[in-house]
């Protein structure tokens, strides 16, 4: 069984947020809700301030804190190592948000971050938390797996594009955009990564070329002090940078 | 207050309702909470129904969990530490604290009710819980514990209610009942405050001592309650009360147990505000903003050092007034320290670039505030219903003696 892994090259992300835009499309986002955020923040100060930016996909950890916290295994880990939300199961305890260390979760209803309320604007007639015109087709919508609109109150996330994934011919290495054949079975994320910036593959499989990059090029895993083990990989080279500190400074 | 209290549920209900038209302190409790509960709840629903939960100001940006969690966790914790103050006489055997045993239980089980309705509000779908949990057994979650032993509590002081109206106060099975129901209370209390503790990602709240602190702040909002209680039910006179209650209240061990407890919890908080000031790690910067906050001051100055003083004063300790102000500044105190201990926790940005740049702000909105009113009004509606419709000062006559003898001192 595979165990599917992402790796981020931040030296090739220019930070233009398409993948943002086509998790969004593929997966029926509400606008400001993004499973896949680029976050931009600056590093030093004037005149040495640099704008940074940091692609931030639910991080599919090894040790999902989330998982162990959910009081009614809503949240589980499948065996191809992906953590998804189980929406007939969730009930909207935002206990598995409390215990994110990378804030990759959302809760269906809050005070919209975008105006006008879309979800008012395309309100759905059925259990949908909304109804945009852009969505994926009903046969794809799985709720037991946390795919497609949600409904009312319960927690979503980054799902690694399980329904393109999930039908991928088993022992594939590497789930490549560049090789037609496989290109479907691809999250939308790194199909659409204009410098190529994204690489997703089996991490269990040591001949992967997921697995090689953080071997050959020293991947590194966001705030992996925690414990939690990420199974997304940034590659910093000498350009990039995982944040590691807080965004405040101490003053007493 | 002296009233003839029903043997059927018939009764039971007639009395209720005939507590509307009845002119005593209980009776006025009654009407004004049953009126601010219909208020609150019909104002929580009208908003839950037309804008959903999208009427709270919590975010998945920052304070996920806001004011409804920290009033559940508030009430949660007062009944806990009621049980356990009801566990001093029905498992310890200090027998001079038997005419508030009743009470105490009595109390623990409306505050408990009070924290699960406001906590069923805020959840996004509460009877799903009912099937998921039990089906689920995620029995790594601090939560799926908290809700077995909480449940296992609410039945157990359900039982030793009805058996202390039976007037079973010794039989082998009520001290079962008892010992059991306080180890389930210390495991239920502790168990929340594993929720909290567990965190490691959330290094305000991570470690085991959350675990103590929630246990005997729950004691403390537990005595505060039930001194307020004793003396609410009798008009804030002694003189009105029966003789082994006005023993207690005026002994000088209930201001002795108060001021021991409010000391205790002080330990705590400043011990933790030290450690929080002191320490580089990163995630603290919490106690920085938290020390910046006038409620923080009115929560460690004025709700608790003052009361603490209060009851250490040999002048002060024995006056009735000061011991109910303490209590009120107390039980406010700890509405301050559950939603600050809560929101802070939560408000440090988890890394740099949550897109929150320093600390994340929250105040509860419209709705979140009616839902601590609902907690309230229905804590004191239930109360009330509790005093009329059984003797909650009833106790064993061998506590009667007890007491007697600690009035001689």
């Amino acid at each position: 069984m595979a165990k599917w892994g992402m790796v981020i090259d931040l030296e090739k992300c220019v930070g233009c947020q398409a993948c943002t835009v086509a998790c969004g499309m593929e997966n029926s986002r509400l606008p400001g809700e993004m499973w896949q955020d680029v976050i931009f923040f600056t590093e030093g100060t004037h005149p040495s301030a640099q704008l940074k930016w940091f692609p931030r996909p639910c991080q599919h950890c090894e040790n999902p804190s989330c998982v162990a916290v959910c009081p009614t295994h809503a949240t589980y880990k499948t065996e191809d190592g992906v953590v998804l939300v189980d929406w007939n199961r969730c009930i909207g305890c935002k206990y598995c948000m409390i215990a994110c260390p990378y804030g990759v979760r959302f809760y269906t209803d809050e005070k919209p971050l975008v105006a006008p309320d879309m979800r008012k604007v395309l309100a759905s007639k059925d259990d949908h938390s909304w109804n945009p015109p852009w969505k994926m087709p009903d046969a794809r919508e799985d709720w037991k797996h946390g795919v497609g609109i949600q409904p009312h109150d319960v927690v979503s996330k980054c799902t690694f594009c399980y329904h393109r994934i999930s039908k991928a011919p088993p022992g594939t290495p590497d789930l490549d955009p560049q090789d037609p054949k496989l290109r479907e079975f691809t999250p939308a994320c790194v199909v659409t990564c204009a410098p190529g910036a994204r690489y997703f593959g089996d991490l269990s499989n040591p001949n992967s070329e997921v697995s090689r990059m953080i071997g050959d090029k020293r991947g590194v895993r966001l705030l992996d002090q925690l414990g939690n083990k990420p199974q997304v990989y940034y590659l910093t080279g000498d350009g990039g940078a995982v944040p590691s500190s807080r965004a405040i400074n101490k003053k007493v | 207050m002296n009233f003839i209290y029903p043997k059927t549920v018939n009764e039971a209900i007639s009395g209720a309702l005939k507590m509307f038209g009845e002119n005593h302190v209980t009776a006025t409790i009654w009407k004004a909470s049953v009126a601010v509960l219909a208020a609150s709840l019909g104002f929580v629903f009208y908003m839950l129904f037309t804008e959903g939960h999208a009427s709270f100001n919590t975010s998945s940006d920052g304070v996920n969990w806001g004011s409804a969690i920290a009033t559940y966790v508030y009430f949660a914790l007062i009944s806990s530490g009621l049980t356990i103050i009801a566990s001093l006489a029905t498992v310890f055997g200090f027998k001079q604290f038997y005419p508030v045993a009743k009470r105490c239980i009595w109390l623990a089980i409306v505050t408990l009710i009070a924290g699960f309705a406001v906590l069923a509000l805020e959840l996004g779908h509460p009877f799903r819980m009912l099937w998921a949990v039990p089906s689920g057994m995620q029995i790594y979650s601090p939560m799926f514990w908290m809700g077995v032993f909480y449940v296992i509590d609410l039945g157990l002081l359900i039982v030793k209610f009805y058996l202390m109206w039976k007037e079973d106060w010794d039989s082998p099975f009520s001290h079962f009942i008892g010992i059991a129901g306080f180890i389930a209370v210390v495991l239920a209390s502790g168990m929340l405050g594993l929720l909290f503790g567990s965190m490691a990602m959330r290094p305000m709240w991570f470690g085991s001592a959350t675990s103590v602190f929630f246990i005997l702040s729950g004691v403390l909002s537990g005595a505060a309650a039930i001194v307020f209680s004793v003396y609410l039910a009798y008009g804030f006179d002694t003189k009105n009360m029966p003789e082994q209650l006005r023993s207690l209240a005026l002994s000088d061990q209930l201001p002795k147990v108060f001021a021991t407890l409010i000391g205790i919890v002080l330990v705590f908080l400043l011990t933790r505000i030290w450690v929080g000031l002191w320490s580089n790690q990163d995630g603290m910067e919490g106690f920085v903003a938290l020390l910046n906050t006038p409620w923080f001051h009115l929560e460690v100055w004025v709700c608790l050092a003052l009361p603490f003083l209060m009851m250490l004063s040999p002048s002060m300790q024995l006056a009735p007034k000061w011991q109910v102000t303490a209590s009120i500044l107390v039980l406010a105190g700890m509405f301050i320290e559950r939603l600050q201990f809560i929101v802070a926790g939560q408000n440090v940005p988890m890394f740099k670039g949550t897109w929150m740049n320093s600390v994340t702000p929250y105040t509860p909105s419209l709705t979140e505030s009616a839902l601590v009113v609902v907690g309230i009004s229905t804590a004191l509606a239930l109360y009330a219903l509790g005093e009329r419709l059984s003797n909650l000062s009833a106790a064993p006559k061998e506590s009667i003696e007890a007491a007697g003898q600690l009035a001689r001192g």
